[in-house]
Order: C-alpha cells, then structure tokens, then sequence
C-alpha cells in the first residue's frame, strides 16, 4: 500500500511536469489549437462547399457517404481525433529534449521506476492534448448543429486511449533516437498516410478495397470512428469494438514503451 | 576507520573497443571528500555513471554503502545525490519547480519539502531567483541550483562530477565554500571528479589520479606530492646563457630537471632549504651566473607530469609536449 501511494506521488509529479511545461511554452498551445481550427475552416469550408449542391436530394445523398453528415460536422469529429493523434505522436519529442539538456539523466538516477516515470509522462502529455481537443470541440458546437453534448466525455476518454497509445509510441521510438530533427521527420512520414487512411477526411467505404484494409489495421481508424458515433451518433463500426480494439493497442504500445524505456542509459 | 561507503574492485567499462575505464578500484571512506583527479577522457564520468547507475561495467564490481550498483540500482539511487558534468535542469521550469520535481520524485512532500527547498536555495543564494524560469539563469546560478538540489533529499553521499567545469573563479570559490559547508554541517560524504589540481588540493582529503582509464596514484594531497619529492626550484639565467641541467645530482638531492620557458630550469629537489646553497656552487663552479632563483612546494600538477610525462593542464610553458590523447 505504502509503495503504491509512493508510485502515485511519482507519477502525479511527472504528469505536474509535463503540463507545466506545456503550458508554460505558450506557442506551443497557441498552435496546437490553432492548427485544428485552421483546418476545420480552410480545409473544411472549401471542401464543404464542393459538397453542398443547395438541392435537397443531391445533398441528403452527399450526406449519406459522410455516415448521414454534412461534411463539416464529419470533417470536425475527424480533425478532434487527428489533433489528439498528432499531439500524442511528436509529444515523444520531448524524450530526446531530455536526453540533450540532461533533464532525462535526473530522473533516471532518480529512485522512481522508470515505468511509472514513463506512464506519468504520457498520461501528462494526453491530458494537455483533451484539454486542446476540448476547446477545438467547444469551437465544433458553434459551427455544427449535428454534434451531441452528452457525446463529448466518452469522446474524450477514446481520445485519452488513443493519446495514451500513441504518446507511448513516441516515447519508444524517442529513446532509441538521438535527433530531434530525425525524429520529428519521421514522425511526419508515419503522420502523413495514417492520417489520411483512417476516416478523418473521407469515409473508409468509399476508399479503394486495398486502401480500406489499411484503414482497417491503422488504429487511428477506431478511434475516429469511436470519437464521430460519441459526437454524432453516426460511425461505421460498433463503438464497443472501437474501444476494445484501441485499448489492446494503446496497452501492446504502452508495454513496448516500458520495455524500451526501461533499457534507456546515456550510452545510446 | 568505519567500512568504505563506496568501493570498486577492478571496475571495467568498454566501449566497443575503446577502454574507457580500465581495473579501477578505490575506496571512499565516511564523511570524507574524495577526488578522481585527470585529464578530460581519464575515465572519471564513465566511474561515476557506473556508480550512479547509469551505466554498467563490463566487469569488476562497485558498491555503494555497501550496496551492489548491478544488482540493486533502485537502492542505490536513494543513497545518493548527483551533480552531473553536463546541466541537467528542465530550462523551461523554475528554479521552485526544479526543486519541487526532484523532492516529489524522491518521496518528499507537503510542508517538510518546502521547507527544505527554501533552506536550500537559501544556501545557494537563489532564494531571490526561486520563481524565475531556469532559461534566464547563468551558468554559475545553474551549478548552484544544481547543489542545492542534489542535497534536497538529504543523501548519505553527494556525486560531483566536474563541479565547477567552465564557471568563473568567483563562482568558483562560491561553489568550493558550498561543498567545503555541506560536509561540516551535514557530515556527508562526497565523491567528486576534476581536472583542475587546485580544485583537488583545496578540496579533497583523498585524491585519485586518473589517466587512460587506470588509477595511476592515491594519497592524500601531501602524500601525492611527496612522490617527487618536496620541492620545486626555478632558476633564471641571464640572456646570454643557454639554460642547462646539471650533469650532476647531488648525491640524490636532485630528483629531476627540465628546461622550461624564458630561460629557465625547473629541478625537484629533496629539500630545497639544504639543496639551493649546493646548487649556486655547482654552476659557478660550471661558469654560468644564476640571475634569479626561487623555490615552492610542488602542486598536484608536477605529481601529474612526474607520473605521465604529461601536463595536466595546457600550461604556457613552451616546451616540446607529447601528442595529448586527451580531448
């Protein structure tokens, strides 16, 4: 008991530092909630316009390939899940920030374990990014009229599944990796296609059949699906299966994160 | 005297075929200032990082009072406090939070953490910077923050790896004058690494001299110094004069002799009180008029040559030096 409310101290204090951090280098919030807006608006109403024809039929049956929505309110519940996504993925760049400024070497002579130092960590890291995804939301309520209140907790938690899954990732990949610049460059070859095959800007049935087969291993897939049937009540999938399908990810990631987080030392 | 609190028996690090460290046993005693003193690439971080668990050893074994580094490294770290060689501050924090962080992390909370963290940067004289972020801090209010959060969690030992490495020497002092306090008020022991000798002269009761990854001597400073004998004399010829040794030792009283710069010659003799009479006679007997002749107690530096054949430091003396495989 004694060395569980020991391990709870250590973890709420790496989560403490992680959102001070965060909060504390300002244009990093700015464009983390800017970056979705930008998109929602640019992205969403030259595209939105494409699809809106003014005459009933036509649009109730452009709605139909957007899972019975109008593109914005499809393009918005993606662009929550994407924010979330993103954010959790390069959040493993703060791993080699430590490694060059010496910060990681302090908590790893620390008496800590290391998997508790991780788990902090990424836990910090996704509860700044709900707290982006929220105020992106708050924004979606003003602009779409199809988006359910009572559908944004459950959204959320997907969300913390997903974040915790992919800021895992990052952190497994940043402790073997050296380079800021090598990492964030990858981090944008794996962004790029997981992004665009997994729902958030056109729907998975309308995707070419091999196309669909990767949407359908891409993990980002349940959680966009997972976040839209919370917000819209529309997904393409059983959100149950979305869930269970994003938990045993996010924990086969969180497990390779702690295994190589464990074997980190300043040699490499 | 009580069980050493940190001991290595035959401490071997490679890197892929480098050796890094190479056989190195010490034993650091209680509450006393140890020093691994050498050359930049001797060896002394790679000890250190196998000591505090950063690292392990190839082979060999190191203890930490009386805990194995290998086996046990979360025992370990609770004993011990750190100052790494490179910053290890989050830049972006402030120095209370740096603090805070660390207290939490090694189980310390609620008033008793703040308390000591108020002491603490008391101590180091950043009581004034406590909620500045660490970014704006200099190099020696860094080092300072560092200290004193290496002491928040009162350990038993303190690890300092190149404490005063690029600092100014005001700072210098200012950091010396901490270390030398924490000992006597709070009767820690304390490892330390450097390659400055008057650093290790100043600091520590017992020194290890580093190079290529061996122990190559170990004493006190005086015990050290008495490896080449007690003095240091410098003699200064006049312009027109070659600088030359003697062929002539003395009996023994003159243990070495080497041509340094503006026409000099620097001999260790036995005792230069007895020896300086002696020598005035040989070269007037040589026909050569000594213009100036002074006499010190050696520094940890002329230990250093006498064992390598090396400068510790780069000296402003110009005399023809081997290749540094030092970086």
């Amino acid at each position: 008991m004694y060395s569980f409310i020991r391990s709870l101290n250590y973890f709420y204090t790496m989560v403490y530092r992680q959102v001070k951090r965060f909060l504390r280098a300002r244009s990093r919030v700015v464009v983390s909630i800017v970056q979705p807006i930008l998109w929602i608006f640019l992205f969403g109403m030259g595209m939105g316009g494409v699809f809106n024809f003014q005459n009933p039929m036509i649009d109730a049956f452009i709605r139909q390939q957007f899972n019975g929505l109008d593109y914005m309110t499809f393009l918005l519940t993606g662009i929550v899940a994407m924010s979330i996504f993103i954010g959790s993925f390069i959040s493993g760049v703060s791993v080699i920030f430590d490694k060059q400024f010496g910060f990681l070497k302090e908590t790893l002579v620390s008496p800590a374990p290391r998997e508790i130092i991780l788990l902090g960590r990424a836990v910090g890291d996704s509860l700044v990014l709900l707290i982006n995804a929220s105020i992106v939301l708050t924004l979606g309520f003003m602009i779409s009229n199809q988006l359910r209140p009572e559908g944004v907790l459950p959204a959320l938690s997907y969300g913390f599944v997903l974040s915790i899954g992919f800021a895992s990732l990052g952190i497994a990949i940043a402790s073997r990796m050296n380079s800021m610049e090598g990492f964030q460059m990858l981090m944008n070859l794996l962004i790029m296609p997981l992004q665009f095959v997994s729902g958030i800007f056109f729907p998975i049935q309308r995707m070419p059949d091999w196309m669909q087969i990767i949407a359908k291993i891409n993990p980002l897939t349940y959680a966009v699906d997972g976040i839209r049937y919370w917000l819209t009540g529309r997904s393409e999938f059983d959100p149950m299966i979305d869930i269970i399908l994003l938990m045993i990810l996010s924990i086969i990631f969180l497990v390779i994160a702690m295994w190589s987080f464990r074997k980190a030392t300043i040699e490499d | 005297m009580s069980d050493p609190v940190i001991e290595t028996i035959d401490l071997v690090k490679k890197f892929r075929d480098v050796v890094a460290v190479n056989k190195v046993s010490f034993k650091v005693m209680r509450k006393e200032i140890y020093g691994l003193l050498g050359p930049n690439g001797a060896g002394k971080t790679t000890t250190i990082n196998i000591l505090i668990t950063l690292l392990k050893p190839t082979s060999g074994q190191a203890f930490v009072d009386g805990i194995d580094v290998v086996k046990s490294p979360e025992k370990v770290r609770k004993k011990i406090g750190v100052v790494f060689q490179d910053p290890s501050l989050d830049v972006f924090l402030t120095a209370y939070e740096n603090m805070y962080i660390h207290g939490k992390i090694y189980g310390l909370g609620g008033k008793e953490l703040e308390r000591r963290i108020k002491e603490l940067l008391d101590f180091v004289e950043l009581k004034p910077f406590a909620d500045k972020v660490v970014r704006y801090f200099s190099g020696g209010m860094r080092r300072r923050l560092e200290i004193a959060r290496a002491l928040l969690h009162d350990p038993d030992i303190l690890i300092l790896d190149e404490p005063t490495l690029g600092l100014d020497p005001q700072t210098r002092n200012k950091i010396w004058e901490y270390i030398k306090v924490v000992r006597k008020e709070r009767g820690i022991t304390i490892l330390m690494t450097t390659h400055y000798m008057d650093e290790a002269e100043f600091l520590c009761d017992r020194i290890s001299i580093m190079d290529h990854g061996r122990i190559i001597a170990e004493g006190t400073p005086e015990q050290l110094k008495s490896i080449i004998g007690s003095d240091v004399v410098l003699i200064k010829f006049s312009d027109s004069q070659k600088p030359m040794c003697l062929d002539n030792d003395l009996d023994g009283a003159i243990i070495s002799c080497r041509s340094v710069s503006g026409n000099r010659v620097e001999l260790v003799v036995r005792d230069a009180v007895k020896t300086l009479p002696r020598i005035f006679e040989e070269y007037e007997r040589k026909g050569l008029v000594i213009e100036e002749i002074s006499y010190r107690r050696p520094t940890l530096n002329e230990v250093f040559i006498y064992l390598t054949g090396r400068e510790l430091r780069d000296s402003l003396e110009d005399q023809p030096r081997p290749i540094h495989r030092w970086r």
